[in-house]
């Protein structure tokens, strides 16, 4: 026999209905339902699946009725006639009468399917960032913990911290300590770099890591003092790295040059918090020097809160170890702290506000096209109005009315939505390609699937409710005889609502043209910004050496001094030079400052100064001017007295009207550094930063093996990066080099975000403009075609075409005033929203305002001048014949 | 009741007007109206459980119906109820009847459907 799942799911919706109805019905409903289908299946499997939708829409109508009743306190002695009967009515007429006027149909369908369309394609972004669970076991309690130092705040952690936070905490069920980096895989052909994670086994255990293959890390393997050499190898590093070799496990790996075996390979898609990589390793081999030592900001870590922990709990917690901590060690934990942050909040948190800027423009784009849609079907109306009439008059009631055009409006908005999901299906890729680099997110990740396909439904009855609405409200309360007795029903009334309509969508548009002006603007403004040296050809890339093969600092700089000569000997190479973080690569580390002769300020209190180590040259090689003193030079070697060079910033703002030449400084644990030039400034991590203050010193004089390179060419940058690879591998065979970049790529990649948000709303404010556009007109011709016997007679009594024009064109500027107006006000309150997105101009930019206005304006006057043309024309004779 | 009470009633939605007309043969429970219903119309008017039950409330309380003490067959279901026509009930129903006799008289002297068949 067949399970009675239908039957159960009839019972259990009709919990939809008001209790007393189901209290007093629902035993006999569910009865009836049963026999009806088990008559109905006798018959065959069609009709039974024919008895089954008429089943559902009787319900789903009872349903809406019922409670329609219970709370009208009204129609308990109008009994209803059969629900499917006026549903397939409705539907009859609405399909019947979108097809005799397939203009109209297909105008709007078109509109309402660009505004699901584009919506779709954006929540589609929104579900896969903002909304979309994380790729772990429950996310929700997944937290990084940064460290603070005074006021700058997601710093590294101390190791040491860290292990006291495991031992002193109970608000988390387990942390885990990880560093990324990249390590250097020899024994094959070529050295090859992988992306490496130095982890703590407690941090597999965190984010529940799955394996495929093998095992994960014991809590011993990863200690620093018992630390064995296991590898954990990914799921696509091993296809794509090994071949997928069957015999992984077990298998030697050269790693910076320890051998490793392998234990472990993930499970396929494994995602890893802050980065995928290729290989985890134990923390314990954590190749920096002293980079886990107490008072060094190495690692990070996560945590998993314990169920009924909250972050503010956990965080309390946290703070009081920390100041525990600060007493215990107040040489390296002075103001030093510790905060919680959320993996989701990390991940999205920069990305929230200007994905909800992008949901809302697009959204006012749907709400532009609603109007829209709801003038035309107003129209439409008007037209309709005897049709409507002659139907009242034989006794059509005007809720039966209203529901009817309801119904044809949720048709209309159901097949736009249709066309709208096709529309959204042809734009994924393109769209995911565009705005996946910019976001947390894998392009794949963006798609449509259900909860995306549920909003467009959603959307689309949302819609087809908005712009069904006015027309059927109208209809509901039209007064029949007058219906009759004028050719054009309620022409007033319905005047006022459209020009309403038309008002909203002109006031709407300027919003999203303020919008549009206002990141235009900002994007310019950064696009101007200086970055302090010259980004035209020049070539970046970067690489690693190993610890274990380069162990004293006079291998390290013989590596790269021998690297630089050979860089230079390129043909068509005019300047190279060594930079440890070169300017946009992300890379950087930045150190209190502290003057000589200075009071010993609290660690948090001093000013942070960003140290880069170069070779001689690198100022000439970036064309960053040397203002003051000297560059670094080639006689700045390891044995010399150590020399700084500074910013231009850093120099004016601590010695006001001085030189800073001579002076000395201190950071970090090393000596006294003498202060021999004065550089320009330069922008480091990101154009629309405050401007740094910074220091650079010579790499002989603190030497650290990893480090960029930067080249001046002569031609496309990235045409030499095979060569510079080669001089490179002159110098070290075994050296992998890699993110070969130019500079441009650099500079353009942070703009690119803010490229695309411009041009998303501006492509959204510039189809909103369309839309409105359209609308002014359809109103104004409206208007016209109603007032043609008017302005027939106007003319008849000597009115020339220039006075009639002005009396349309006047018309039509009244209602683009009223919504300048009010798109101002509504602008105003969209700038101060958009305040954190804008760079170098104010919320309330006039210029913007103006523009936007000015550009309304202008296509509005176009708008109107057509139909003024035509009422100019109107041939009196013809206009009193009529009627 | 009066008579006057019972023209308000009219006209009578093709619905109220088959139950009654189910019921003018005797009580019945709700899927024996259905059922008659459906026979009687030859399947042009199939009711579902919603418009049933949501007729048969209204009709309870508008007095043209009333529920009646059961006398159950042993296989009925304890849920099922029978309702009957109360004597408003019949006189609402004869009403209806009379009015759509005329309605088709007129339209037999104007061959209505001799014409497009459209009524």
């Amino acid at each position: 026999m067949r399970r009675p799942s239908y039957e159960r799911v009839y019972a259990a919706c009709l919990r939809l209905l008001p209790d007393t109805f189901r209290e007093r019905f629902g035993g006999e409903m569910i009865d009836f339902v049963a026999r009806r289908l088990h008559e109905a299946r006798r018959r065959g499997v069609f009709p039974a699946l024919v008895e089954r939708a008429r089943l559902a829409v009787d319900l789903v109508t009872t349903i809406s009725r019922e409670w329609g009743a219970e709370w009208t306190q009204t129609d308990t002695d109008m009994p209803p006639r059969d629900n499917m009967d006026i549903f397939l009515q409705d539907l009859r007429f609405g399909v019947r009468g979108l097809l005799r006027r397939p203009g109209f149909s297909i105008v709007a369908a078109v509109t309402i399917a660009l505004g699901i369309g584009a919506n779709t394609a954006i929540f589609s972004v929104v579900n896969a960032v903002l909304i979309r669970p994380l790729p772990y076991h429950d996310p929700d309690r997944l937290v990084l913990i940064w460290g603070t130092q005074g006021k700058t705040n997601q710093q590294g952690v101390v190791y040491a911290d860290y292990q006291d936070w495991r031992s002193r905490t109970h608000s988390f069920s387990e942390l885990g300590a990880f560093r990324g980096q990249s390590v250097t895989m020899t024994g094959g052909e070529s050295p090859e770099r992988l992306i490496g994670d130095f982890v703590s086994a407690s941090f597999l255990r965190v984010i529940d890591l799955k394996l495929s293959q093998g095992r994960a890390f014991t809590d011993a393997e990863t200690e620093v003092a018992t630390k064995g050499p296991v590898a954990v190898v990914s799921y696509e590093a091993w296809q794509n790295r090994f071949g997928g070799d069957r015999a992984m496990l077990g298998k030697p790996i050269t790693l910076n040059g320890t051998t490793f075996t392998v234990i472990g390979i993930t499970a396929p898609h494994t995602e890893v918090p802050l980065g995928l990589p290729d290989v985890m390793v134990p923390i314990g081999y954590y190749p920096n020097a002293h980079g886990l030592d107490r008072g060094v900001r190495g690692i990070a870590v996560a945590a998993r809160l314990k169920p009924g922990v909250s972050y503010s709990a956990a965080q309390r917690e946290l703070s009081t170890v920390m100041s525990q901590l600060e007493q215990e060690y107040p040489a390296t934990n002075a103001s030093t702290g510790a905060e919680i942050i959320s993996l989701r909040e990390y991940l999205v948190g920069g990305v929230r506000e200007s994905l909800l800027i992008i949901l809302a423009a697009v959204s006012v784009v749907l709400l532009i096209a609603c109007a829209n849609v709801a003038n035309l079907q107003l129209a439409r109306g008007a037209a309709r109005a005897r049709e409507l009439s002659v139907r009242a008059a034989l006794g059509a009631g005007r809720r039966r009315l209203a529901q009817q055009l309801l119904t044809e409006s949720v048709l209309l908005s159901l097949v736009g939505g249709a066309l709208g999901i096709a529309l959204a299906l042809v734009l994924r890729k393109t769209l995911a390609t565009l705005i996946a680099p910019q976001l947390p997110v894998n392009e794949p990740d963006i798609r449509l699937d259900v909860p995306v396909l549920i909003f467009a439904l959603g959307i689309s009855m949302v819609t087809g409710l908005l712009f069904g609405l006015a027309p059927a409200w109208k209809a509901s309360r039209t007064d029949i005889t007058e219906m009759l007795r004028s050719r054009i029903g309620g022409g007033l009334r319905h005047g006022i609502t459209r020009s309403t309509l038309v008002v909203v969508q002109l006031a709407l548009s300027l919003v999203l043209l303020a919008t549009a002006g206002l990141l235009t603007r900002s994007l310019q403004a950064l696009q101007r910004v200086n970055p302090g040296f010259d980004g035209d050809n020049l070539l970046t890339a970067q690489f690693r050496l190993p610890v274990t093969k380069y162990n004293t600092p006079e291998k390290i700089w013989e590596m790269f001094e021998r690297t630089t000569t050979e860089l230079r000997s390129i043909p068509g190479v005019e300047a190279a030079a060594l930079v440890r973080a070169s300017p946009l690569s992300q890379n950087g580390e930045s150190y209190p400052v502290v003057l000589e002769g200075q009071q010993p300020v609290k660690v948090g209190d001093a000013p942070m100064i960003q140290i880069n180590s170069v070779t001689p040259g690198y100022f000439a090689t970036m064309r960053i001017p040397v203002l003051a003193g000297r560059d670094i030079a080639a006689t700045d070697r390891a044995d010399a007295p150590h020399v700084i060079v500074v910013n231009k910033s850093f120099a004016e703002r601590t010695w006001p009207g001085q030189s800073a030449l001579g002076k000395r400084i201190q950071f970090g644990s090393e000596g006294f550094w003498t202060i021999v030039g004065v550089a320009g400034d330069t922008k480091h991590y990101i154009l629309n930063e405050n401007q740094l203050l910074q220091g650079y010193v010579a790499h002989a004089q603190r030497p650290q093996v990893f480090t960029s390179l930067v080249v001046r060419t002569k031609g496309n940058p990235t045409d030499f990066a095979r060569a510079v690879r080669e001089a490179v591998w002159r110098v070290d065979r075994d050296q992998p080099i890699w993110r070969f970049k130019s500079m441009e790529q650099d500079l353009s990649g942070v703009v690119q975000s803010k490229k695309t948000m411009m041009w998303l709303t501006g492509l959204f404010a510039l189809v909103a403009l369309l839309v409105a556009v359209v609308g002014v007109y359809g109103v104004l011709s409206y208007t016209v075609a109603q007032r043609t016997q008017e302005v027939g007679i106007r003319i008849a009594l000597g009115a020339d075409a220039g006075r009639v024009r002005r009396m349309v064109i006047g018309d039509g500027l009244r209602l683009v005033g009223v919504a300048v107006v009010v798109g101002l006000a509504l602008s105003l309150g969209a700038g101060r929203l958009l305040r954190h997105q804008l760079f170098g101009i104010p919320a309330t930019d006039t210029l913007t305002f103006v523009a936007v206005t000015a550009v309304l304006g202008a296509v509005a006057l176009i708008a109107c001048y057509v139909p003024a043309r035509r009422a100019s024309r109107v041939d009196p004779l013809v206009a009193l014949r009529m009627d | 009741m009066t008579q006057r009470d019972a023209s308000t009633q009219l006209p009578l939605t093709p619905a109220v007007l088959h139950i009654l007309l189910a019921l003018s043969g005797g009580e019945r429970h709700g899927y024996a109206i259905a059922g008659e219903v459906d026979e009687t119309t030859s399947g042009s008017i199939r009711m579902g459980p919603g418009t049933l039950y949501g007729s048969i409330q209204r009709m309870l309380g508008s007095g043209l119906i009333e529920e009646v003490s059961p006398k159950r067959a042993k296989d009925d279901d304890e849920r099922r109820r029978y309702y009957r026509l109360t004597t408003f009930g019949r006189r609402v129903l004869e009403l209806e009847v009379q009015r759509l006799d005329r309605v088709v008289r007129v339209a037999r002297r104007k061959h209505v459907l001799g014409d497009a068949g459209a009524l």
